[in-house]
């Protein structure tokens, strides 16, 4: 039965870092991030059943508020790099070229 | 108790210190100048406080509270006198840059100070969770500082190539604790290390999967070799003290929490030092590939950033578990840090307004000009290059030495001649200064200010570091 959470985990994981790496549209790209964020959470509370402690919850709780900061700052780049060109495309913004 | 409490105290001063500004600046009740001066005196007061207290072996604080997840040692303290040092650096180096730059608002000073408290944190924590919540602290202040210009594109390109990076690897490091976690029923590196030294790394791959991906997440956030592209774009969009506060304090508190995940067992760290064998020799060599070709000095410095990450990497690969002190380590970055401190407050106030002086020509003449800026400037460069009698050479000399007394004689080697490539793109901006007539006056320039104190202040520092010696 664990084994189903943990598969679900890494699969929504791999979802993420997929998410990430192909598409093109700032939004999209930080909501992959919040997906592989809590799909860590998940395998936290998994692995706590495992080891019948609360740990596991406790830290899913952290990772939670730093994932909800972390989401606020990213509203706001958002909004800032909107202001700038009116478009939300990752190919928009290429003034470096590192 | 009242032990634990003063060697806390640094973290408390900051924090509190930075919350207070925060409320200060939130109410209007102080301006840039006296916000630029409160958070020197943050960072004075903290490092200070930091330095008084002698310390020697491991204190766990308050360990019934924190359950043991805040360990302060030698390592930690020097690695907070270094960030505390880069801090005070940077706020006065800010002052003088704001002078000529419009964008300033006094939460600026407040982020610094957050993103030290953060550091500090992340230099004691011993503790995966702890060290990802510290380390988000210290990121999130440091991605609004990238883009404090909000009228600047570049900028905002920026923080948003850091921000998408720095989260991914953020979510690498929770699910490599998640991983960690599952199999070992704990997130405290000694406990780690206990259930590695019973049951062998190399047989769960939950261990080592886990430990990869926490590997990844750090060595993003130092910019080793296959996750370095951001670094040079993100330090080009950033504003001269915030590139320099990156370059030196960020990298101080990661290689810290670094170096102290790794130590946690001996078998973690033989697992890994063939992957760190190559990911350094990679780093050093990507890294000055990249700094010969560019024409900026930014761009150039934060490639010679890579570079130098590379030179912490090799004191990582040849690091002990059993007699751990890090003093190799927090040397080179104490070395480090006031090399580059030193450049990019000279930059903050030569740059002129805008930042409209950043490549290597613009510096031509400089000497004629501003024969001791210039001449300072040169210092840092030696330094960072690794000429004696600065702390660059001592530095390197310890890591060279640390790298063939554990048998890494091929890394040693690849130091050195990275070293000597370096050499290449650091005299090309003392040629130029020295070796052209001046094409402008650089009059535009803040006469004397805080950021030129600190210029010279660091140039002794340089000196005064070399001089110190370090027991091995």
């Amino acid at each position: 039965m664990i084994h189903s959470y943990l598969y679900l985990s890494i699969i929504l994981f791999c979802l993420g870092v997929v998410g990430v790496i192909s598409r093109r549209n700032v939004f999209t790209v930080f909501m992959s991030i919040e997906l592989m964020l809590n799909s860590a959470n998940l395998a936290f509370i998994a692995f706590s059943r495992v080891h019948e402690s609360m740990d596991g919850h406790v830290l899913a709780m952290m990772v939670m508020a730093v994932a909800a900061a972390e989401a606020a700052l990213a509203l706001a780049v958002v909004i800032l790099l909107h202001k700038h060109k009116s478009k939300l495309d990752t190919n928009v913004f290429s003034l470096l070229k590192g | 108790m009242t032990n634990d409490l003063m060697l806390l105290l640094p973290l408390i001063i900051v924090g509190v210190g930075a919350i207070a500004l925060m409320l200060a600046s939130a109410y209007k009740i102080i301006n840039n100048t006296s916000a630029a001066l409160g958070s020197a005196l943050v960072f004075a007061v903290a490092f200070l406080v930091q330095l008084s207290f002698c310390l020697k072996g491991n204190a766990v604080l308050f360990s019934d509270t924190f359950n043991g997840i805040l360990v302060a040692n030698t390592f930690s303290k020097g690695a907070g006198l270094v960030i505390l040092a880069c801090g005070l650096f940077t706020s006065l180096s800010s002052q003088t840059y704001f002078k000529q730059n419009d964008f300033c608002s006094p939460e600026y000073y407040s982020l610094t100070v957050f993103a030290a408290s953060g550091m500090l944190l992340l230099t004691m924590t011993q503790e995966l969770i702890s060290a990802f919540v510290a380390l988000e602290i210290m990121s999130l202040a440091i991605y609004i500082l990238v883009g404090y210009n909000r009228k600047n594109v570049v900028a905002a390109e920026a923080v948003l190539k850091y921000l998408m990076l720095g989260a991914f690897a953020g979510a690498f490091l929770t699910m490599g604790t998640a991983f960690v976690y599952g199999q070992t029923g704990t997130t405290q590196f000694a406990k780690i290390g206990q259930y590695i030294a019973a049951n062998g790394f190399t047989q769960s791959p939950a261990i080592i999967g886990g430990a990869f991906f926490i590997l990844v997440a750090f060595l993003f956030k130092a910019a080793a070799f296959p996750f370095h592209a951001w670094v040079i774009d993100v330090y080009d969009g950033a504003s001269m003290p915030i590139t320099g506060y990156m370059a030196t304090g960020l990298k101080t508190a990661i290689f810290a929490v670094f170096a102290n995940f790794l130590v946690a067992d001996a078998q973690l760290h033989a697992g890994w030092i063939t992957f760190l064998f190559y990911v350094s020799v990679l780093t050093m060599f990507a890294g000055n590939l990249i700094a010969i070709g560019q024409y900026s000095l930014k761009r150039m410095l934060a490639a010679s950033g890579i570079v130098h990450s590379g030179y912490l990497l090799i004191a990582l690969v040849a690091v002990s578990t059993e007699a751990f002190s890090g003093a190799v380590i927090a040397y080179y970055l104490a070395a480090y840090a006031a090399g580059t401190l030193g450049i990019f407050s000279a930059l903050s106030y030569l740059s002129g307004k805008d930042e409209k002086r950043v490549t290597f020509d613009d510096f031509k003449g400089l000497a004629k000009v501003r024969p001791y800026s210039a001449a300072a400037i040169s210092i840092f460069l030696l330094s960072m290059a690794g000429i004696p009698p600065t702390a660059g050479f001592m530095g390197k000399f310890y890591i060279i030495t640390s790298a063939i007394d554990a048998g890494q004689v091929t890394l040693a080697v690849l130091g050195i001649i990275s070293s000597v490539i370096s050499m290449w793109y650091y005299l090309r901006l003392i040629i130029n200064m020295y070796f052209y007539e001046a094409e402008e006056s650089f009059a535009d320039t803040v006469p004397s200010s805080l950021a030129s104190a600190c210029t010279f202040a660091l140039a002794f520092c340089v000196f005064a570091i070399s001089l110190y010696p370090l027991a091995i």
